[in-house]
């Protein structure tokens, strides 16, 4: 455990390492290529921090996404508002967490887990995207919202304003960062370690005087306020916010990071993010229709190679078998 | 017959068809087209979710599978009936190889099958709009016109459509009380590791079991293709609605299937008429949620808990 604990800190540490020195190599389009893919990997880091700990799968998470990022654009958009960046971020983790604490009340404790929390969620998502869509007077319906201002505010005389693009990488990745730090510091300590125990046998922590409803209701609200803030942060930076934002392809595609990445690690979802996101790119360049299409290969492949029930080296032993027996043979 | 749209003007005209009485017929009848469909779509969900604990997020696209098949068999031979004839046979063939190929191997494992599911379903919807084209593609309904109902005039085809999905409903009670297959079924739900000491092969039982979910789920996809929207993209709101009638109405009877069908079709045609569609189904998303808190065994099974 400590083994495991301090490997974890050194590849966090490398990581950071690696997005210092990165702007001294890039260019301002590469950088805001990372900026956004970084905000995706928060996302995807709210999403493990609830199904790694819970092992509860929420198929519907960019339903926060999006409503972080949908609030975000309103206040930021509206010129009555003072101090709209800092506003508009309060409002967007708010936000998203008051609708998580809702649904997630009824679920949790109306006894709901496992594939019913996962269908219910999806159905939250198809809703959320349906509403953008059609409650067109607040959300711009299909079209979305256009001309989100940067992130501008004030700390302590200190002037904040993230229009450039060296400023908005350092900023996005601060944030990143200390999240990440955070809950995976949460996810260590004892209440991780209660969340595990809910995993393992629900009844025997409850017995224990564990409030396992509770417990997981706090972990979904904090899981869906880094998902708003994550939304927040990318309709700033991307200067829109459209239905897709909140959609079902988004929320089975920050899944598809996190089991790449490494359920559970935290940092591996971010990593996943990154990386896939760059693989996205590549490929829709060549065919738009393509993305979907590889995207549910991709899934059925990820639950054969890496969700065998021993993890990917059972393939390699079991290929070892394999051509043991061969030679064997021969 | 008159078209639908002068309704009103020929209700006013008559003292004996009162508004009233035919904007409650004309609802109660939208509202049982959508539950016979609900009813049908959320039969294969029955079985694979509510009995073989099998949560398959490609149900929605063996309706998507029956409205193409529909389309497919009536832009080359024009015949509607041979197009519902494929559907429930399109769905067949797809729940079977998806059975077979994945589904059977992760019994044990239910978050790899929703997974797993989820993905073949993306490969359905883009392997479709790659084989068939970007846009809706139009089915026509076998019979035009409108069939008058004393208290109000109704279009034909929806009454035929009820009718299809009730005659099924009976077919399927029947198939399970009544055949050696729907014993075998009924001994598989209630204690697996029993059946299989009596000698009944519960792999094959589940196998067929799914298989005939999908067809069923085929069958609705053909009966709504010409009302709805036929697109790739059509079937996971009806995957949404169905899962909510499995859960709402509770698993392990037709009675809980029906009552589900009922809570959800019949509170989406009622708030359809008062307010937009999306805030409807958020309306009845929040319903069911609260329904499932208060009930958590299901409307029907409530009081076995």
């Amino acid at each position: 455990m400590i083994a495991g604990d301090r490997n974890w800190l050194l590849i966090f540490a490398a990581c950071v390492a690696l997005a210092t020195i990165y702007p001294l190599i890039a260019d301002g389009y590469q950088l805001t290529v990372i900026r956004d893919a970084l905000i995706f990997g928060l996302f995807a880091a709210s999403l493990d921090f609830f199904w790694g700990r819970t092992g509860i799968l929420c198929f519907g998470h960019a339903a926060f996404f999006g409503i972080g990022g949908y609030i975000m654009a309103l206040v930021t958009l509206n010129d009555a508002i003072p101090f709209a960046s800092l506003l508009g971020i309060m409002g967007a983790v708010a936000g998203a967490a008051v609708v998580a604490a809702i649904i997630g009340y009824f679920l949790f404790f109306g006894g709901i887990r496992g594939s019913y929390f996962t269908i219910v969620t999806l159905a939250m998502g198809v809703i959320c995207q349906q509403a953008a869509v059609s409650w067109s007077s607040v959300t711009g319906g299909d079209s979305g919202l256009i001309g989100i201002p940067p992130i501008e505010f004030d700390v302590g005389g200190l002037h904040v304003d993230l229009s450039q693009d060296l400023p908005s990488y350092i900023f996005v990745a601060a944030i990143v960062a200390v999240a990440v730090l955070t809950l995976w510091s949460i996810s260590r300590g004892r209440w991780g370690t209660v969340l595990t125990a809910i995993q393992d046998n629900e009844v025997r922590a409850a017995a224990l005087g564990h409030n396992a409803p509770l417990r997981l209701l706090v972990t979904f609200v904090l899981s869906a306020a880094i998902a708003g803030l994550a939304g927040a942060l990318y309709v700033c930076m991307a200067g829109l916010v459209a239905p897709d934002l909140s959609g079902l392809l988004l929320s089975t595609e920050v899944i598809v990071w996190v089991a790449v990445g490494g359920r559970g690690t935290l940092l591996g979802p971010v990593l996943g993010a990154i990386f896939i996101q760059r693989a996205q790119q590549t490929i829709s360049s060549f065919n738009p229709s393509l993305w979907p299409l590889l995207l549910g290969c991709v899934f059925v492949f990820v639950v054969i190679v890496f969700i065998l029930p021993d993890g990917i080296l059972s393939i390699y032993a079991r290929l070892k078998v394999l051509f043991k027996g061969r030679r064997r043979a021969q | 017959m008159p078209p639908k749209a002068c309704l009103p003007a020929c209700a006013n005209a008559s003292p004996v068809r009162p508004d009233a009485m035919d904007f409650v017929v004309t609802t109660l009848l939208n509202a049982l087209t959508l539950i016979s469909i609900l009813m049908l779509v959320g039969l294969g969900l029955a079985i694979s979710f509510g009995l073989m604990n099998v949560t398959n997020l490609a149900h929605g696209e063996f309706v998507t599978v029956g409205a193409f098949a529909v389309y497919f068999v009536q832009s080359i031979d024009g015949s509607f009936w041979l197009g519902l004839a494929a559907a429930p046979i399109a769905g067949a063939v797809v729940g079977c190889i998806l059975e077979f190929a994945i589904i059977r191997h992760l019994y044990s494992r239910p978050v790899s099958t929703v997974l797993a599911t989820w993905g073949v379903s993306l490969i359905l919807q883009q392997g479709l709009e790659l084989t068939f084209g970007l846009g809706a593609k139009p089915v026509t309904p076998p019979i035009e016109g409108t069939l008058d109902l004393f208290f109000t005039v109704y279009p034909a085809y929806r009454l035929i459509l009820i009718t299809i999905a009730a005659l099924t409903l009976l077919g399927v009670v029947l198939l399970i009380s009544r055949t050696s297959f729907g014993l075998d079924i009924r001994t598989v739900i209630q204690n697996r590791e029993m059946a299989e000491g009596v000698g009944i092969n519960t792999r094959r039982t589940y196998a067929i079991a799914f298989t005939f979910g999908a067809a069923i789920a085929g069958l609705a996809g053909g009966l709504v293709a010409p009302l709805a929207i036929v697109l790739p993209q059509m079937g996971v709101n009806y995957l949404a609605n169905a899962f909510f009638v499995v859960i709402v109405g509770g698993v392990g009877s037709i009675g809980g299937l029906v009552a589900g069908s009922v809570f959800v079709g019949g509170l989406t045609s009622v708030l359809n008429y008062q307010i937009s569609p999306s805030l409807a189904q958020a309306i009845v998303l929040l319903a069911a949620i609260v329904a499932v808190r208060l009930r958590p065994n299901g409307l029907f099974n409530g009081a076995s808990r």
